[in-house]
């Protein structure tokens, strides 16, 4: 009796840690033994050929940022340029532009989001660097944008000199920080920095009166200006944004990169952009 | 597992001094917070043992109100709605004054349990021998009652170590912060939590130990009259 | 009139938080049942002196509660590729799971050794007093604590918004973000933590009736 108590115990056991916190429960992801098979039975490599399977493209988005990712707070439904983009990407893969699944991704949640399979992309504002790319696959930068400043109207601040010994509210990992940090160095200005998971909050941080600036790049402020609060003329450092997949995603990633390019060559990544009114 | 690859380790050698910093910031936040918590703590707890109603109310309404409301809301308080009144303390303060003040309800439960678990004879002798109120408190209950009081409260510190990573949220910099904003920034989250989450546990395991130690003597001299809180 | 607090109320803001309550109840009522289950196991499982389960459930008694909730919360959310609300209550489940599963041994350890010599003697086989005659009265002793635990699980529940589920505090959060005045971050905030407040104070009277009512029953 006492062996199958024992039994018992360790069943629920590992019932705990599955539901808990084990990493033995991957997501379904397109896995390395389909890739093998892949050569013989289609054309499609694996990872693309399991998207197209599964008829739905999930990609991970802005939520937060107008005219890129942004969660209508009334339809619930998340829009913009960049999850045109995932549209676009989706019809070459599945033929069909509505068969997309938008997640909302932050800079916290992005990476793994993206590792564990739960989503196949992130068009999310993502910028290209060194160090990432050693992570994930980005494509060619679809959007070229600078880092800004918004500031309260009534702040008195009119560019980045006047900022010695003022906060400035960044996003985690954005590649703001460094830039504005640069900028000040030529300056001979001190600045702080606050650093915030989303962008909302250092906005709120703005309107509380926490930090003097919200520094992110341009066309993100854009989305926040309200009639308390202005952007300032100073623009540093132009960040690429890429289109991110999955390291092994190889197959994946060469097909996003190719639409990228196609839409850039014919016109159409201008359209989108005119479309959203960021060119 | 390309998570945990051997060049994401070899980055975060590199940047050790960042989550050093980090470390620093969240002992320091800790022992000042737990300063404030221990005075906090003590003050209501001898309050609510006190023989005068208003002080035991005024005890009640801040154990109250503090126990019954998330310390992330009340963080959040703090960070965002202050500049109502223009007042903008640092995240560190907000870390050290929010987890003093949310300890505090906890260790003022601590205080006036062991307080009470102490014969109201013994208060009453004292009384009767010629000792002040705070005489007999400080003389006579405190020292018996700080032998019940000490485990409960290790495991209060160990508890305020844990959530001072609750400063990550309000960009404090700590050792929490620093993993998250590194990873970010590089995408090397694997190695980055990892090592913080190792780092963590070689602060409060220790303490944890401790507190289970001191409360294994209480319970065998006290002979299991008192089970400690 | 922009930037007041009257501003906030709107019946659509009311039922957007109300649905964050919703998550965070849904959280914390699942993992606290979960983590009673779990938590008896493992509780057990410590207690037991065997040579395998106790050690595997000390470890894991220890490796949970010696690290920080956010951790817990970001490892359930990545490492398991749940959906954010279940990456919730996973988490809080491994948390909630370790302390009841020390409540538990705690209850284990507060019984009269006697008993189990005085079943045995009356022929009863370990898994019998367990089953029948220590476990119930241990478990008769959980029911106070697991009810604080329960409070404490709904306010840690809060910190389930850095992954993004959106829970009372989280959609609070979101409100912030579309209004822009202190007065009304201070409304935001006092508004949620009143909510906090009434839930776990009605919990905790709860759980002192209940206390003393077992109190009552023991003697």
């Amino acid at each position: 009796m006492k062996k199958f108590l024992v039994s018992i115990m360790a069943g629920v056991l590992a019932l705990a840690f599955v539901a808990g916190c084990s990493s033995s429960t991957p997501a379904p992801a397109p896995a390395a033994d389909k890739k093998a098979e892949a050569p013989a039975a289609a054309p499609l490599p694996a990872d693309v050929k399991a998207i197209k399977d599964r008829g739905v493209f999930k990609v991970g988005t802005k939520a937060d940022v107008p005219k890129f990712g942004y969660k209508d707070p009334k339809t619930g439904q998340i829009d913009g340029f960049e999850v045109d983009l995932a549209r676009a990407i989706a019809k070459a893969i599945i033929g069909d532009n509505a068969k997309v699944e938008a997640s909302p991704v932050n800079a916290k949640t992005r990476g793994p989001a993206l590792d564990n399979g739960e989503i196949d992309a992130v068009i999310a504002t993502f910028t290209i660097t060194e160090d990432r790319k050693k992570s994930w696959n980005f494509s060619d930068p679809y959007y070229q944008d600078a880092v800004g400043l918004l500031v309260k109207k009534d702040g008195g601040l009119k560019s980045l000199k006047d900022f010695n010994d003022k906060t400035i509210g960044v996003a985690q990992s954005s590649t703001s920080k460094a830039a504005v940090q640069a900028e000040a160095d030529k300056a001979g200005v001190k600045l702080n920095f606050l650093e915030f998971a989303t962008y909302p909050e250092i906005k709120a941080a703005l309107d509380a009166g926490r930090v003097q600036a919200f520094s992110v790049d341009g066309a993100i402020l854009a989305g926040y200006v309200d009639d308390k609060s202005v952007i300032l003329p100073d623009r540093f450092s132009p960040q690429n944004y890429g289109v991110a997949t999955k390291l092994d995603n190889k197959g994946l990633a060469q097909v996003v990169n190719d639409v990228v390019t196609k839409m850039k060559a014919n016109g159409e990544m201008d359209n989108l952009l005119k479309k959203w009114g960021l060119k | 597992m390309q998570r945990f690859a051997w060049f994401k380790w070899q980055a975060l050698f590199h940047d050790w001094h960042l989550f050093g910093q980090g470390l620093v910031k969240t002992v320091s936040t800790s022992a000042l917070a737990l300063v404030v918590a221990l005075a906090l703590g003590i003050l209501f707890g001898i309050m609510a043992t006190a023989p005068w109603r208003g002080t035991r109310l005024i005890s009640r309404a801040y154990v109250d109100v503090i126990q019954n409301t998330p310390l992330f809301t009340q963080v959040m308080f703090f960070f965002y709605a202050l500049g109502h009144w223009k007042i903008y303390p640092t995240p560190l303060w907000i870390g050290v004054i929010g987890l003093g003040t949310y300890h505090g309800a906890y260790v003022a439960e601590v205080v006036r349990a062991g307080i009470q678990s102490i014969h109201r004879g013994q208060m009453e002798a004292a009384l009767s021998q010629g000792f002040t109120y705070s005489g007999a408190m400080r003389h006579v209950v405190l020292p018996q009652a700080i032998q019940v009081i000490l485990p409960p409260l290790t495991n209060q510190a160990v508890a305020l170590i844990k959530n001072s990573a609750i400063l990550a949220t309000i960009s404090g910099y700590d050792l929490m912060h620093m993993a998250d904003s590194w990873s970010a920034e590089k995408g090397y989250y694997g190695p980055a939590y990892l090592a913080v989450w190792v780092v963590y546990f070689l602060l409060c395991f220790p303490l944890a130990t401790y507190a289970r130690k001191l409360e294994a003597r209480v319970a065998r001299e006290r002979g299991g009259e008192v089970k400690a809180a | 009139m922009k930037g007041s607090i009257m501003e906030l109320l709107q019946p659509h803001l009311l039922l957007f938080m109300g649905k964050g309550l919703l998550v965070t109840l849904q959280i914390a009522v699942t993992s606290i049942l979960l983590s009673f289950v779990f938590g008896t196991v493992i509780g057990v499982m410590r207690y037991s002196r065997h040579k395998v389960l106790a050690p595997i459930a000390g470890f894991y008694v220890e490796a949970v509660r010696n690290s920080p909730l956010l951790l817990l919360i970001l490892f359930a959310r990545f490492a398991s590729g749940l959906k954010p609300v279940n990456s919730g209550i996973a988490a809080m489940t491994v948390f909630t799971t370790a302390v009841l599963a020390e409540v538990v041994r705690g209850g284990l350890n507060s019984i009269d050794k006697g008993q189990w010599e005085a079943a045995k003697s009356q022929g009863f086989s370990y898994f019998k007093t367990l089953r029948y005659i220590v476990l119930p009265q241990a478990l008769r002793r959980m029911i106070p604590p697991m009810f604080s635990q329960f409070i404490t699980v709904i306010k840690d529940t809060s910190y389930v918004w850095v992954v993004g589920v959106e829970e009372l505090t989280g959609k609070g959060m979101i409100i912030m973000g579309q209004y822009g005045s202190t007065s009304q971050f201070f409304a935001i905030f006092l508004f949620i933590a009143f909510v906090y407040y009434v839930l776990c104070h009605l919990l905790g009277r709860m759980a002192r009736a209940l206390e003393r009512r077992s109190i009552l029953q023991t003697y």
